[in-house]
This record gives structure tokens, sequence and C-alpha cells, in this order.
């Protein structure tokens, strides 16, 4: 096994029971994904990519196949072990944002360092650090419905990084905002990886996709193409 | 379970609560409900339980009455009716033949008669004729004046001592001792005014007159009446010995065989007891069945809100859980929610029923003197099992709803709108 890989999957396979019939959403996926890489996975709807990033983000098990999050079998743990991985290692941005809308900023962000149990205070403080590096320093105390879309995900994302999490996943980050909204999100995640972060963006957008360094293309469960972006933007 | 996650969960229960005002107080309302019938039931349990201690304090607990009737009724009609009465010789006899009691008197009764005081008159009392010593039992305590004298009572002077009802009621300014009052046409002066001894439900003895033995004699005739004996043990813990002595005296003296039944009963301040203890059944049972059938409604109406709560914040639970809440941590949410409203209902019940006793107490007792035994304030201890029972409610009626909302699947709740 590559021992620097962050992320080994081996034949991952999702079975979905609809009624009486079986839905493939993934089909023996193996792959890997390493520190620091700037990944995105395309793909049609329907072509597995959600069902992907839900194993990798341990919010859903695999019917079957090993996935290995830094060394560690995430694949058979139990529910609140998986919580657990979400919370310490994982971070995620939603294209819908999936903020609690009665809770001002800092509540929000500050969120997972509750289930991880870190005392208010320094869960205050890192909550502020948060929201101020990514530029959102006057707005702690507002709460999501009194925000524009662009800074409501600039909060998701101050949240998916409180934890310093091993990997970050973005879900169509850019799917509810302007072109140029969407455009200062992607600004923000490419800061985001050159400062260290390794982040697995999920779309079916070409320009979207076309920030990231490797791109992975899914089509009904099975990865049809694995390649290095060669003209990623933000170069 | 941590402190932090409790405070968590505490929280986050209030704000959905506070949330949905209208649908928390609606859904609570089977628990106010059911809480106020337990408080009021224990309010009322507890008034007729020191209403009946005080009357035994002052009655005597080591009194007996050894009499033709059984006052529990528990015995036949029949045998009872046909039991020969006490004569006065009898009753004499008994008291001579006393040894291990404090003090024993003769007691003749005409139950329902009335008295006249220039133009009232009042229905409905008992003259009892009895010897000066009963004056020193405590069902003979004065208030005002004094009981009868030896002398009074060897010359069957015409000297009532009369109950305090009585004195309300024929004497509401006071000043009765001196006045001349009628019986069945004699004139008697009051000498003395008995302490109030009963409550709401024994109040008779309020209506009870004392004159002299031989003035009773005088006025309704020797014969053809069953007299009783008033005991007075001398001491609860005399009460068996004095007992046994006055069972079996009385028996030599009425020539009852060995294995031939008491054709007389000893009658105990404890009979009384078991009248009370009816009313209590009866409260109880009324009471039980009243709140279990609210409480009923009141799970019901939290647990059908728990679910229209947890469904209505599927996707917020489901992004709780995608940022590392763990089940506990939602199982804990959710009960703490359903906790609170049933709780929340118990507070609102705290209110209810103390402005129901208060009100009970001061105001309405004016107009319905029955429920004077009622005290004012709702005892701490039946808060205190009310806010327990409450909180228990609440548990059960948010475990169903937790557990379903802390198996929701993540990454399909997360998705739900």
């Amino acid at each position: 096994m590559d021992n620097n890989a962050l992320i080994k999957i081996d034949k991952i396979t999702k079975v979905y029971n609809m009624g009486m019939t079986e839905v493939y959403a993934l089909r023996e996926i193996t792959m890997d994904v390493k520190r620091n890489e700037y990944l995105a996975i395309m793909g049609p709807s329907g072509s597995g990519k959600t069902t992907l990033m839900s194993i990798l983000g341990c919010l859903d098990s695999p019917t079957s196949g090993q996935y290995f999050l830094e060394n560690e079998e995430v694949g058979s743990m139990n529910d609140n072990q998986l919580a657990e991985i979400r919370n310490k290692r994982v971070g995620f941005v939603f294209q819908t944002f999936n903020l609690m809308p009665r809770a001002n900023c800092i509540k929000n962000v500050e969120l997972p360092l509750i289930y991880a149990g870190v005392p208010q205070e320094e869960r205050i403080e890192r909550a502020i650090k948060a929201l101020e590096s990514v530029g959102l320093g006057d707005r702690m105390h507002h709460k999501p419905p009194e925000l524009s879309g662009g800074q409501r995900q600039r909060v998701a994302i101050a949240r998916a990084l409180i934890n310093n999490p091993s990997l970050i996943f973005a879900d169509e980050p850019t799917g509810n905002l302007d072109t140029k909204t969407g455009e200062e999100i992607m600004h923000l995640f490419y800061e985001l990886w050159k400062n260290g972060n390794t982040i697995i963006l999920v779309t079916h957008e070409e320009d979207i996709a076309r920030h990231a360094r490797r791109i992975i293309k899914l089509r009904d469960g099975l990865i049809i193409d694995d390649y290095i972006n060669q003209n990623p933007i933000y170069a | 379970m941590k402190l932090f996650e409790i405070r968590e969960a505490f929280g986050q229960a209030a704000e959905s609560i506070m949330a949905n005002r209208s649908r928390s107080f609606l859904a609570s309302l089977g628990v106010i409900i059911g809480i106020t019938f337990v408080i009021l039931m224990g309010w009322v349990l507890s008034g007729l339980d020191s209403a009946m201690e005080d009357s035994f304090k002052i009655m005597g607990v080591d009194v007996m009455y050894v009499d033709k009737h059984d006052w529990a009724g528990g015995k036949s009609w029949k045998d009872v009716r046909n039991r020969p009465n006490i004569t006065l010789e009898q009753a004499n006899k008994l008291i001579k033949s006393l040894k291990d009691i404090e003090i024993a008197v003769p007691v003749a009764r005409i139950w329902g008669s009335q008295v006249k005081y220039e133009n009232t008159t009042y229905q409905g009392i008992t003259v009892q004729g009895t010897t000066y010593d009963f004056g020193l039992t405590p069902g003979g305590s004065i208030e005002y004046g004094r009981f009868f004298s030896q002398n009074e009572d060897e010359y069957a002077s015409d000297v009532i001592c009369i109950g305090w009802k009585v004195y309300q009621t024929i004497f509401p300014k006071g000043d009765a001792l001196g006045k001349q009052i009628k019986i069945n046409g004699q004139k008697f002066t009051v000498i003395g005014v008995i302490t109030q001894q009963g409550t709401t439900f024994f109040d008779f003895i309020d209506n009870i007159c004392y004159i002299p033995l031989k003035s009773f004699l005088k006025l309704y005739g020797k014969y053809n009446r069953s007299y009783s004996i008033a005991v007075k043990a001398g001491g609860i813990q005399n009460l068996d010995n004095a007992r046994a002595e006055v069972e079996g005296n009385m028996r030599i003296i009425r020539n009852l065989k060995p294995g031939q039944q008491n054709d007389f009963s000893i009658n105990e301040t404890k009979a009384f007891e078991e009248q009370v203890a009816t009313i209590r059944l009866v409260v109880w049972s009324v009471g039980i069945g009243m709140t279990l059938l609210s409480f009923l409604v009141g799970i019901i109406g939290i647990v059908n809100v728990m679910f229209v709560s947890i469904f209505e914040r599927t996707k917020e639970i489901g992004i709780r859980k995608a940022l590392g809440a763990k089940k506990r941590i939602i199982l804990m949410q959710i009960i703490m929610e359903s906790t609170i409203l049933s709780f929340f209902g118990a507070v609102i019940s705290f209110i209810l029923t103390s402005l129901i006793a208060y009100l009970t107490a001061t105001f309405v007792v004016s107009f319905v003197p029955q429920v004077s035994f009622l005290a004012p304030l709702i005892p701490f201890d039946l808060l205190l099992i009310a806010s327990i029972i409450s909180i228990v409610v609440g548990i059960f009626a948010g475990l169903i709803p937790a557990i379903r909302a802390s198996n929701f699947e993540p990454v399909i709740a997360i998705r739900y709108e």
C-alpha cells in the first residue's frame, strides 16, 4: 500500500435496493488520493459521483469493498465511529450551504467543535478566526437569511475548516451562486489548496472542474477517465 | 454523557420550543391537565388526612365508647338491632369494675333533638347526659365557662354545656354563658361551651350538648334506652389493655358464655378513620382514572408533536450528523425537548393548582364551608412528585421520536427539503 495516500479505496461497490430492483450506484471503484491533491469528480447526474463523495466523506458506507482513510479502514466502522471521522477529519461544503437558519455565523461555524467537545471560549475564538479567514469578519453576528449566497457559502467553508480536517469535500459549491460569486468561492478553494489542504470537488460543470489539478470522470458507477488537468485556472 | 452535550442539547431543545410556541403549548396541554389532576388529588387527600389527624388529637386517640351499636356499621344490622340495651345498671357496674383505665363515665344520648333560644331554633343537635367527670376527657374540654360540677350532677341541675356549632349558630354574638335555652320544653342555663372538635367530616361532634345524666333522665325517662360508656384508657400505649379489660368485664356483666359473640361494641376514634378511608378511596380512584387518561392524552400529544418536529427538522438533523453529531446527541436533544415540553406543562399546572388552592381556602370557603379542610398551599412534596412524573412522561414521550431521529441516514436527511 502506498503509505503516502490520504485516501485509498479498493473495489468499492454501492448498491441501492429500490424495491424489486437493485441499482448499482458504484461498481468496484478503485482509486487513491494523495495529500494536498485538488481533485474534481465529474459526471452527469446518476453517474454515481454524489454516492462516491458520500462514501469518501463517511456519510454513507459502501456495500462492499475497502476504504482506507489515512491508513485506517473506515468502510466497516459503526455509526458513532463514522460520526467522529466526519467531525474531526472531514469538512463538507454543500451546494445548498446547509447552515442552521436560526443560528448566527459564529454559532454555525462552531457547531463541529461542540460535537468535538471543545470548550466554549476556544470554540468562539476559533470560529471568529475561521470567519475572518474567509473574509466575513464583519458579519459574524448575522444569521444566514441576512447574508448573500456567496457569504453563506463562505460561512459553510469556514465551518468546514474549523476542525482542521484532513480533506475538504465540496459538492457543487457554486451551484446556487451567480458566475461572479461562484468564481470568488472557487478562488477561495484555490487558496485553501495552496495552503496545503486536500480538496475533493464534485461537479458536473466543466468550468468548475477546471480549477482542480486532477479530474476523475464517472459514468454509470464506473471511472471512465482519470487525468491531470494541464491547464488549471489560477495556475 | 458529557456536560457540554447536555448543555448543547438543552439549548437546542429550548430554541426549538420557543420557535413553535403555540404548538408547544398545545402539546403540553394533556400533561397540564394530568399534572393538575395529580396535584389536586394529592391536595384533597392531604387535606383529609390533616383534618382527620386534628380531630383525633382533640377527641383523644385513647378514648373508646362501649355501645350497643357499632359505629363503623361493620356488623349485620339485624344482629345489632336484636342486641339487648345496655342498661344504666350495667353501665355503672362496668365503670366500677374497671381498674386499668383513667376515667370511665356513663353516657345517654338523644339524636336529632333541637334547641331554642329566644326566636332561634337549631335542629339536629344531640343531647348527651353524662356525669361531671366527662369534663375530664378530651371530649368534654371547655372553650368558655366550665363543665358541670359533681353537685350539679347529683342534684340534676338544669345546666348545659353546648357544642361549638350550637354556640356559633344560636349565639352569633358570643356571650352564651348564663343564657337560658330550651330543650324539649325544659329551660337550661348555659354554663360552658365545648371546644371545637370536628372538621368538615365529623362536624356532628360539635352539635352535641352535654347535660347532667340525672337531668337527662328527668327529661327523657330512665328506661327503654341503651347507655354508652365512655372510657379513657390514659395514653395510647394502654389502649390494648383497657380494651381487653372493658371487653372481659362487659362480657361478664352481660352474662355471655365463652364462644358467644359480643352483644355490644367497643368503638374507638379509629372508626372514623374507616369512614375517611372510604372518602379517600373515592377521591383516589376518580383522581387516578382521570389522571391516567389525561396522561395518556398528554403522552400522545407530545409524541405527535415530536414526530412533526423531527420530520420538519430532518435536514437540520442530517446536517448535525454530517458535522459529527453522534446518535446519542440527537437522541438527547429530542428527549430533552419532549422533557422540557412536559415539565413546562407541569410548571403551568403548579401555577394553576396553587391558584385554585389559594382561592378555595380564602374565597370559596366562605360560600362552601365544607371545603375548610383544604389548605391554601399545595404541599411541596406534591410539587416534587409532579415534577418527577412530568419528567418521566417527557422522557417516555420523546423516546420513540428520538430513536427515529437518531437513526436518520445523514446522506438522505441532508438532502431532504
